[in-house]
């Protein structure tokens, strides 16, 4: 019992000596224009772009790098302006994405045909867990061999392919959206009457937008992965070819410069669908409904 | 005036043949077959058996020729065959060694520049720029760039799985690390962590829905790239023994250039299988053992 009671420790006292006067910095002070300037978002990452380039552009001049191996910065921006205004590059990009269209918005139609079928039936919702769990590890790459076996080398086949890449991110995500809907907006749908297509239409889609618009993000990303895979490959199969194609071509001849061309379009492409064309609709849609900050 | 409304008195009426109420079984004994249908794995695993079958009558009924579709059974022996004879195992096994070096690389690197933006706005911004150009790039798209500098070899298809994987996780990790609450930050701050523990015991599990997000992520993509690359270049990369014995995606494209289709659809079973194995087992456990535990995500 008395083990447990703490023993009292008497420090010894004494007296600080030497405090110094309380010193405060500067509280408050004008920002110089270089702070300023500075503290711009913007600002600072076109400075981190251009010494990036800056510094690639550097390298390879000054330590005079073979231009097979590297280009200079300058080079291949020179070479994609060229292409782009005087070549058939823009003709190429069109290509590519005209085919990814097709297979996105093919890819999408399915899903939502499927993704109808698992609201209305548990057979249909087993289905699509199933399909889903089976088909989503699968790389749509990986079809790509028997997708020419049954469709030709052509256009068809690359579409295929798109239309797997899309299908099963867009399905998975959009079915898991739809069963995590509060059952109180169900209910307050069921109340006002809504239905079969008018139920999922107004009260299911706009309730799991958020999820349904990463597997749209997601499939985006695959699909275009995958076309851009599929090209490099197999991509002069009808005629023209796209954007993938360009630069297995220019690595073909060894043009590299054309190679730096080629990867400049794809990451182009990407910001423009990733940072405006997705960001648009998340901030029409998600962010205007208080769904996301 | 005319916007006030009318009283409409409607007539009276009996209704007469009501019927008396009947209850329908408001609670019954389930049949068997009823108890065994609701039995969530039952059912998927008859789907899959029903797609087996309907697979297997109709390559039987239609006669489709052997080159287009086979049979499932046949599918099923080459499958067989290729595990037992045919070096099916070594090419998983080569796969799988180049795919876990390049993310483990991978998550060492993002793990450094993550570190670098988490610490200072200059890596923050360096690390965002880089994000946003690189990350939309397919890394597939830098293979015929990675062939120039590395030749053709297993080195080519790591720094492209590198460039698959740095991105999304680095991405995925930064967006966790930053909405981190300032609650959670001051409680560290309070306990005084300091440094690599502040960023081991309070930043990484805070921030790990987001990161374990960002590593999904880069999986996916590089076992997406890595079957790209083999489809394209597997055959020159050699395996230890010397032979050509090339990955998974190789074994799919050899066979299809052999006409050997049965065997396509085994390497692409195969494919699903390493899939699904990473996917449900591996990822599963680590949320299970992690943010469910740790109830940050529910189911």
């Amino acid at each position: 019992m008395s083990k447990n009671v703490p023993e009292l420790v008497m420090r010894p006292e004494f007296e600080a000596g030497d405090i110094q006067d309380a010193h405060t910095g500067d509280v408050e002070r004008q920002l110089s224009i270089f702070e300023r300037v500075w503290n711009i978002n913007g600002v600072r990452k076109i400075v981190i772009l251009f010494g990036l380039v800056a510094t690639w552009q550097i390298y390879t001049v000054a330590l005079d790098v073979e231009p097979l191996m590297f280009p200079s910065f300058t080079l291949a921006a020179e070479r994609m302006l060229n292409d782009l205004f005087y070549g058939d590059l823009i003709w190429k990009i069109w290509f590519s994405v005209k085919v990814l269209l097709y297979g996105y918005g093919m890819g999408m139609g399915i899903a939502a045909v499927l993704v109808l079928w698992a609201t209305a039936s548990r057979l249909g919702s087993d289905f699509i867990a199933t399909a889903t769990a089976m088909f989503n590890p699968l790389p749509a790459i990986a079809m790509l061999p028997l997708a020419m076996l049954w469709f030709g080398l052509g256009t068809a086949s690359l579409i295929f392919v798109l239309v797997h890449s899309v299908l099963w991110a867009v399905a998975l995500n959009t079915h898991s959206g739809f069963k995590n809907v509060s059952q109180t907006l169900r209910m307050i749908g069921e109340n006002y009457g809504l239905r079969g297509v008018p139920f999922v239409w107004k009260v299911l889609v706009p309730a799991a937008f958020p999820s349904i618009l990463s597997g749209m993000k997601v499939g985006w990303a695959f699909a275009w992965r995958t076309l851009i895979g599929a090209e490099l490959v197999f991509g002069a199969s009808s005629g023209s070819g796209g954007l993938g194609w360009y630069i297995f071509e220019s690595s073909q001849n060894i043009e590299t410069e054309g190679v730096f061309a080629g990867l400049f379009m794809v990451i182009l492409i990407g910001i423009v669908v990733e940072n405006i064309v997705f960001r648009n609709v998340e901030l029409k849609t998600v962010n205007r409904w208080g769904m996301q900050r | 005036m005319s916007s006030v409304p009318q009283t409409v008195v409607r007539d009276e009426f009996e209704a007469v043949d009501l019927g008396s109420a009947s209850h329908g079984d408001v609670a019954r004994k389930l049949t068997i077959f009823e108890r065994i249908y609701e039995m969530d794995s039952v059912r998927k695993f008859s789907i899959l058996l029903l797609l087996m079958v309907a697979w297997e009558m109709y390559t039987r009924v239609s006669g489709v020729s052997e080159l287009i579709l086979p049979k499932f059974s046949d599918t099923a022996a080459a499958l067989y065959s290729a595990v037992a004879g045919e070096q099916l195992l070594i090419m998983v096994w080569n796969s799988m060694t180049i795919l876990v070096t390049g993310y483990a690389i991978g998550l060492a690197i993002a793990t450094v520049l993550t570190t670098a933006a988490t610490m200072t706005r200059f890596g923050s911004d360096v690390l965002s720029t880089l994000t946003a150009m690189l990350n939309p790039l397919p890394a597939i798209a830098l293979l015929p760039m990675a062939l120039l500098w590395f030749g053709l070899g297993s080195e080519s298809i790591v720094f492209t799985l590198l460039h698959s994987v740095i991105w999304p996780v680095a991405l995925n990790a930064h967006t966790g690390f930053m909405g981190v609450s300032e609650t959670q930050r001051m409680v560290g701050r309070n306990y005084s962590l300091k440094g690599i523990v502040y960023v081991v015991k309070l930043l990484i599990p805070a921030a790990f829905p987001s990161i374990l997000m960002g590593l999904k992520i880069g999986w996916a993509f590089a076992w997406r790239t890595l079957i790209a690359a083999e489809l394209v270049f597997g055959g020159s990369i050699s395996d230890t023994e010397g032979e050509q014995a090339g990955g998974l995606g190789w074994f799919v494209f050899a066979n299809q250039m052999d006409m050997q289709i049965p065997h396509v659809f085994a390497g692409l079973f195969t494919v699903i299988l390493v899939g699904v194995f990473v996917e449900n087992i591996i990822f599963t456990n680590i949320e299970m053992r992690t943010v469910r535990r740790w109830g940050m995500q529910s189911s």
